[in-house]
């Protein structure tokens, strides 16, 4: 079926492509502490990429029997295309990464929903007042990438996803914890998830006051993505081209703090984005991000990097409703040798940031930030004193990154990112 | 396709059965800077079923029509592996409704090559500016056809052309980026998205004037919110809390959250209003077959009702209102906002500015966030009030507040409401983003904070 399509594609073009998604995904979801419901998912789609008269042309449909206007409108969209700064890629060996699970296919409703109960039974243990609500998914999803030029690429990929949110609604002190783990492969991840949440919510049952102004402060992993937005913004080759990067001329000058390493890693085993290629069929690779500090590189899809007369990253993300486009894979923050209660014990006046609302919302790409603390901690002469709320956390990540003062020793997937507890210098806090 | 749903739901048993069905044909054009990144049609067919056993859900999504049948067994069969508490739904009248669109110039009849004009037109104005460095420029048409069967011998089809623009003006000095956004278009056709030239310039402007403009000190002051944001306001300052999802089964929030209680000055009124025509939220029949009608969220101060699905509805005995909607074929329905505004008050801008003695203007609009106590909106560019004048632009504002407490803070309402729609939308469960329009008249409010160094 797909040869078929792209045969009549190369007929009025000159280079072709196909990408298609077949995916399949099972979720239970809790709600009020109890199952509520049990979702399904068979979705597929496909996108054809031509090159036409040296332009780029797109379509993309659901309705794989329907060949005829997806390659109608593909062509048709070319005359008015970006001039095609690339040829799609040869036919490539790659070797294989780790991204699908076998043992994930076979596990079964049953067994998520019994460790969905768990994980809230043990935090109902606790404080039986919590409103819970989770989610348990399984995805298994297939990948293919055919093209003119030789190329064709078909893989499997898998994640399992556990997540799980618990509330508290009193008057003038609302409480949300939210904590998951998701990962290519399955485990059981009920009891370490529930550990972490009650973990936070014992920390939460004294209040901590802060008032205004300039405090240390840790960024827990699950906060530190917030600061990496504009990083991850400012290394794209496409926001580059266009040369509203505050990292243009960067390359090879030190940009953060001189002990951070940052790399981008789609071989990373068993991660979410993990793959043997890219979107556009280029294989994976690691790519150096930041070494001691020192911006190594951009990332690069196949335009782009025609664009910017370089090559490929192999960053080429996409989905089959559109074209690829620069973005990160794994984003890997190299973990550093303190441990968490040793920054805790640096500090003697300062706070711990663990959840926000209101990120993204500012200029990103300049690096600033100014955010509500959802859930974060005062610290009080190298103790954790108790939750802090009702304040508004800001500043500038570049500016924040050159002002770290540890790594933490452990670190952990926050989606497609990997990072220790970073602590820094200093935040404005108001309020 | 009546009758083939209708076959199909026949043949299998659950308390109750749904199937959606979308057909939706997208043309998109997208450029950033002088590269178009993206132009053409795309298609996309799909559905979802909703099962019900006596005490669970489930929901099975698909894209091949063909194995319906396959996939509504799967979806009461997993149904039946939940053994919980009953859920009931309120009651319904069985309906049969086909609503066909009606739009002035439907997108439809108007060639790529027009589009593509319209665009690069637009592009071009917003490259103009001396110190701009790039832009982004997204159009898009969408044409979609819902089909809607249940258990209970209802049947819409409803169909629905959106037709949105949202233009990006990026400017550069040195170090210094700043851009500006406008966003225009909903439901409708060709026309809400044609000679914008003049938007496209007064975007170049804003984002030109920005370079000039001081970050803003952090610290508590009264703020004067234009049209745009006291839209925002209302949807995440008060609007997230009236969805019933949140409380129907949150004993503690539903004492908070009483029928009745103050939240704000008598003459605060926030509505909830799906039938106004050509704004991003509308609609007639919500994703659970449910006509769409007007709720007071607010009434003269007083909590005065909440949005509800069939289910939130039936378990907390309130009236239904027709809000459970979908952003498509692939997630089911949830509580959400529609058009939601803050109605018309007395003040003029001009009194209320003379009013403030210190204090920001804030306008426009970047975003906005709640976690059901506290919320954040980030207006794209304020103006210092100064003894009652306006003064010094000011920028990266990001303002919060607690719900419970800043409604009773607003000190007046202006007399000039306006609501707004275009590109984007409101994120809610995984669900972004679904078209809704915002709005209501000049605000001011006392003691809000505004982030940022001291």
């Amino acid at each position: 079926m797909m040869k078929k399509i792209l045969e009549m594609a190369a007929a009025s073009a000159e280079e072709a492509e196909l990408y298609r998604v077949r995916s399949k995904s099972s979720e239970v979801i809790f709600e009020a502490n109890r199952l509520k419901s049990i979702d399904s998912s068979f979705e597929e789609g496909i996108g054809l990429r031509v090159i036409k008269q040296g332009k780029i042309g797109f379509s993309s449909s659901t309705d794989l029997s329907q060949s005829r206007p997806l390659v109608k409108a593909a062509s048709d969209s070319a005359q008015f295309g970006e001039k095609a700064r690339f040829h799609l890629p040869p036919a490539d060996s790659t070797s294989s990464v780790k991204c699908y699970d076998d043992s994930l296919i076979s596990l079964s409703l049953e067994q998520m929903v019994k460790e969905g109960r768990e994980a809230i039974n043990l935090i109902l243990k606790e404080a039986p007042f919590l409103h819970c609500e989770g989610e348990v998914a399984k995805i298994e999803a297939e990948i293919s990438i055919l093209n003119t030029n030789g190329l064709s690429r078909s893989y499997k990929k898998t994640s399992y996803t556990f997540s799980l949110g618990a509330f508290l609604a009193e008057e003038g002190n609302f409480l949300g914890i939210g904590e998951g783990e998701a990962s290519v492969k399955y485990h059981d991840w009920s009891s370490s998830v529930a550990q972490r949440i009650l973990e936070a919510f014992r920390l939460t049952r004294k209040k901590g006051r802060i008032s205004p102004g300039r405090y240390p402060v840790i960024f827990t992993s699950k906060a530190v993505p917030l600061l990496l937005q504009s990083l991850k913004q400012g290394i794209n080759g496409k926001v580059l081209q266009k040369k509203i990067s505050p990292l243009l001329g960067k390359i090879g000058k030190p940009v953060v703090s001189s002990f951070i390493d940052i790399f981008d890693d789609a071989l990373f085993p068993l991660a979410l984005a993990t793959s043997p290629v890219d979107g556009e069929g280029i294989p994976s690779r690691r790519t150096p991000i930041i070494e001691e500090g020192v911006l190594k590189n951009f990332i690069y899809d196949l335009q782009t990097a025609g664009l910017m007369g370089t090559e490929s990253t192999s960053n080429g993300a996409r989905g089959y409703s559109t074209l690829p486009s620069p973005a990160t894979s794994n984003f890997i923050v190299k973990e550093g040798k303190v441990p968490l209660q040793e920054m805790v014990k640096d500090i003697k006046e300062g706070i711990i940031v663990d959840q926000v609302i209101g990120s993204g919302q500012g200029n990103v790409l300049m690096g600033e930030f100014s955010v509500n603390l959802d859930l974060g901690y005062k610290v009080e002469n190298g103790k954790i004193k108790g939750r802090v709320k009702d304040v508004m956390v800001s500043g500038n990540s570049y500016t924040m990154l050159n002002n770290v003062l540890a790594l933490g020793s452990e670190s952990r997937f926050i989606g497609t990112t990997r990072t220790p507890p970073i602590y820094f210098k200093e935040i404005n806090v108001a309020g | 396709m009546k009758s083939f749903f209708s076959s199909c739901l026949k043949r299998v048993k659950a308390d109750y059965l749904e199937i959606r069905y979308e057909e939706v044909k997208v043309v998109g054009i997208h450029y950033v800077g002088k590269e178009l990144e993206a132009i053409g049609e795309s298609y996309g067919k799909g559905g979802g079923i909703r099962a019900k056993s006596r005490g669970g859900w489930s929901f099975v999504s698909f894209n091949d029509l063909s194995k319906l049948k396959d996939y509504l067994e799967l979806a009461t069969k997993e149904a039946h592996l939940i053994k919980g508490e009953e859920i009931k739904l309120a009651s319904l009248p069985a309906r049969n409704e086909v609503i066909s669109v009606e739009v002035e110039l439907d997108p439809a009849d108007i060639s790529l090559e027009e589009k593509y004009l319209l665009c690069n037109r637009y592009n071009k104005i917003l490259l103009s500016g001396k110190e701009i460095q790039t832009s982004a420029l997204r159009y898009a048409d969408i044409h979609t056809t819902k089909y809607f069967i249940n258990s209970e011998g209802t049947y819409i089809e409803q169909e629905r052309i959106d037709t949105v623009l949202g233009m990006r003006a990026i400017a550069r000095r040195g170090d210094n980026i700043q851009s500006a956004h406008m966003g225009i278009g909903g439901v409708g056709g060709y026309g809400l998205v044609k000679e914008k030239a003049e938007q496209a310039e007064e975007t170049v402007k804003r984002a030109q004037d920005l370079l000039d403009a001081e970050p803003a000190k952090g610290g508590k002051y009264t703020i004067i919110v234009d049209p745009e944001l006291s839209g925002v306001f209302a949807h995440e300052a008060f609007g997230h809390l009236s969805e019933a999802d949140f409380l129907y089964e949150d004993k503690r929030l539903q004492k908070i959250m009483v029928l009745g209680r103050v939240f704000g000055p008598p003459g605060l009124n926030i509505i909830d209003e799906p039938r106004i025509k050509g704004e991003g939220g509308y609609y007639l029949y919500d994703d659970e077959g449910v006509p769409s009608q007007k709720t007071y969220l607010i009434k003269e101060g007083r909590l005065s009702g909440r949005l509800h699905s069939r289910e939130t509805s039936a378990k907390m005995g309130e009236e239904i209102t027709g809000n459970a909607r979908a952003i498509s074929y692939d997630y089911p329905p949830i509580v959400r906002m529609s058009n939601t505004y803050i109605a018309a008050g007395d003040k003029s801008f001009e009194e209320m500015i003379e009013g403030v003695g210190e204090g920001i203007y804030v306008k426009g609009f970047r975003g906005g966030q709640t976690n059901l106590e506290m919320f954040t909106f980030a207006p794209e560019e304020g103006y210092l009030i100064k003894k009652g004048r306006l003064g010094k632009k000011v920028r990266d504002l990001n303002l919060t507040g607690n719900i419970f407490n800043t409604l009773a803070n607003i000190e007046a309402i202006g007399n000039d409401l306006v609501l707004f729609t275009g590109p984007g939308g409101c994120g809610k469960g995984g669900q972004s983003p679904l078209p809704v329009s915002t709005g209501g008249p000049h605000l001011e409010i006392r003691d809000v904070v505004v982030g940022g160094k001291q």
